[in-house]
């Protein structure tokens, strides 16, 4: 994955966030659910089709404290997996008809 | 959310921030009446619909609390010409939903409808027999051959259907008939299984319709002979085949004299107040379709986040995990109480006239007291 791709999150995704640091992103064309934390939330607010994946790190170890090293790999893979499934897609920077 | 005390109106347990399901009572008319309706003949329900705009204002304040389903229920949803619409207001709030019907007034427009959403997780058709002697023998003349087109028209167009059999005296035998209707001439994926319950018009016909203990424990011994045989395919939350694989493992933890299991000797048999809720067709918001006279606000009028987060009642609701069994002289010197959970809430009411009370419905001690048998060992692992 490119740290310059610009992620953005799927518009009909529905992110329900729950009492005690928890919440789900679920796909009502899929059915499918995603579980993450307050660090994937952040994650996927930041996903505006405007930041770069290493925009969206830079900012988590802003915000977070104890953001380990191996952050961006682990963005990364978050992504990756929001990616596969159909949660995120990617700003096309460029493209046209 | 977690709470400390009952008078802060916090509940204890964990509840999400807003109901994952919602179960809507989209209508209160049905074009059957059968014999052994939970819904009907109930003086505490008023029987009034709510009009197209307000539900379709409703969907819209789901779709801001983020509710991902909702489930379509009646009366007959499909009875409601308006429903394509409301059903694309629950789509357009980015929720998916699944209908519970008699499955007779489908045809291929709606059926059509539905497809075109891509949202549509399920219908569940009722049908509660192999032939029309038994299915309509309590839903009606005609009812049966109506319900089977229905399932094939939904099926045509690649709509997921599910079954759901209630188990009555006049169906009892011929579940081996009904299983192979519709796991191999329908070719369903499963089907799942209830009893017909002392609620609404069933409580005046209880008498001819519920099972008794004998036709419960043949119930029990054909159901789980064919979740054998279907391995898997047959589920229950209530009736005889979930009595017989609670009931077995009740009893085989009392032989062995097992510790307590986690959720037992208290009354935690209903787990839906922490993840779900229900609307009757008149607006009222309730804890769920077996407890319409628990009123706990009114859509379009009350805040739905405000109701399921601080409402007294619902609240207390939730608190009913807590009350221990040995509370009730129902449940004195019972051996299985260390592993009983008391049973559903909306059945307690309708038997004892309290919520917070065990349900004597599904009461293993007053089965087996009544000369009732639970399946041989070698035939429980179902
Ligand atoms: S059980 Fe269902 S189909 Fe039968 S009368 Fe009641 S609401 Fe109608
Ligand atoms: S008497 Fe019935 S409801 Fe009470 S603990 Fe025993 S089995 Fe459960």
């Amino acid at each position: 994955m490119e740290l310059s791709n610009k992620p953005v999150a799927n518009p009909v995704v529905v992110l329900r966030e729950e009492f005690d640091d928890w919440a789900v992103l679920f796909n009502p064309d899929t059915a499918e659910a995603v579980g993450t934390n307050p660090v994937g939330v952040a994650i996927w607010k930041l996903m505006d089709g405007k930041r770069s994946l290493q925009e969206i790190v830079k900012e988590i170890e802003d915000r977070f404290a104890d953001v380990p090293d191996a952050a961006i790999d682990e963005v990364a893979a978050f992504v990756s997996r929001l990616v596969e499934s159909g949660f995120v897609g990617y700003d096309l920077e460029g493209f046209s008809e | 959310m977690t709470g400390e005390s009952p008078l802060t109106n916090k509940p204890d347990i964990r509840i999400m921030s807003t109901p994952r399901s919602v179960d809507v009572e989209i209508t209160s008319r049905c074009n059957l009446r059968c014999r052994y309706c939970y819904y009907f003949d109930n003086p505490e329900v008023e029987y009034r619909d709510l009009p197209a705009e307000e539900w379709l204002k409703f969907f819209d304040e789901l779709g801001k609390c983020k509710v991902m389903d909702v489930t379509i229920q009646g009366g007959e949803p499909f009875i409601r010409k308006d429903l394509p619409l409301l059903i694309e207001g629950i789509v357009r709030n980015k929720m998916r939903f699944s209908i519970l019907s008699n499955g007779t007034l489908i045809n291929e427009e709606i059926a059509g409808s539905i497809t075109k959403t891509g949202r549509c997780d399920y219908v569940q058709v009722s049908v509660d027999g192999s032939k029309p002697e038994t299915h309509d023998s309590c839903r009606g003349e005609g009812s049966f051959f109506r319900a089977i087109r229905g399932i094939r028209t939904l099926q045509r167009h690649g709509v997921r259907v599910t079954v759901r059999v209630t188990v009555h005296r006049h169906n009892v035998n011929d579940l081996e008939n009904t299983a192979r209707l519709l796991l191999e001439d329908l070719g369903l994926a499963r089907f799942s299984t209830n009893s017909a319950g002392s609620l609404g018009t069933c409580r005046r016909n209880a008498g001819n319709v519920l099972l008794t203990t004998r036709e419960r424990q043949t119930g029990m011994e054909i159901l789980k002979r064919l979740s054998v045989k279907y391995d898997g395919r047959i589920s229950a939350t209530a009736g005889p085949l979930a009595e017989a694989r609670l009931w077995s493992r009740m009893e085989d933890a009392y032989a062995e004299g097992s510790s307590p299991f986690p959720n037992g000797g208290r009354l935690t048999a209903c787990g839906c107040p922490s993840n779900k809720i229900a609307v009757r067709a008149d607006g009222v918001i309730i804890p769920c379709s077996m407890l319409p006279h628990m009123e706990l606000g009114r859509v379009n009028h009350d805040s739905f986040e405000e109701v399921w987060q601080s409402s007294a009642t619902l609240n207390m609701f939730r608190q009913r995990h807590k009350i221990p069994l040995t509370e009730f002289e129902f449940c004195t010197d019972c051996p299985y109480l260390p592993y009983c959970t008391g049973n559903c809430p909306g059945l307690a009411y309708s038997l004892t006239g309290q919520v917070d009370h065990p349900s004597p419905d599904a009461c293993l001690r007053l089965y087996l007291e009544d000369g009732g048998l639970l399946p041989k060992a070698e035939d429980k692992a179902i």
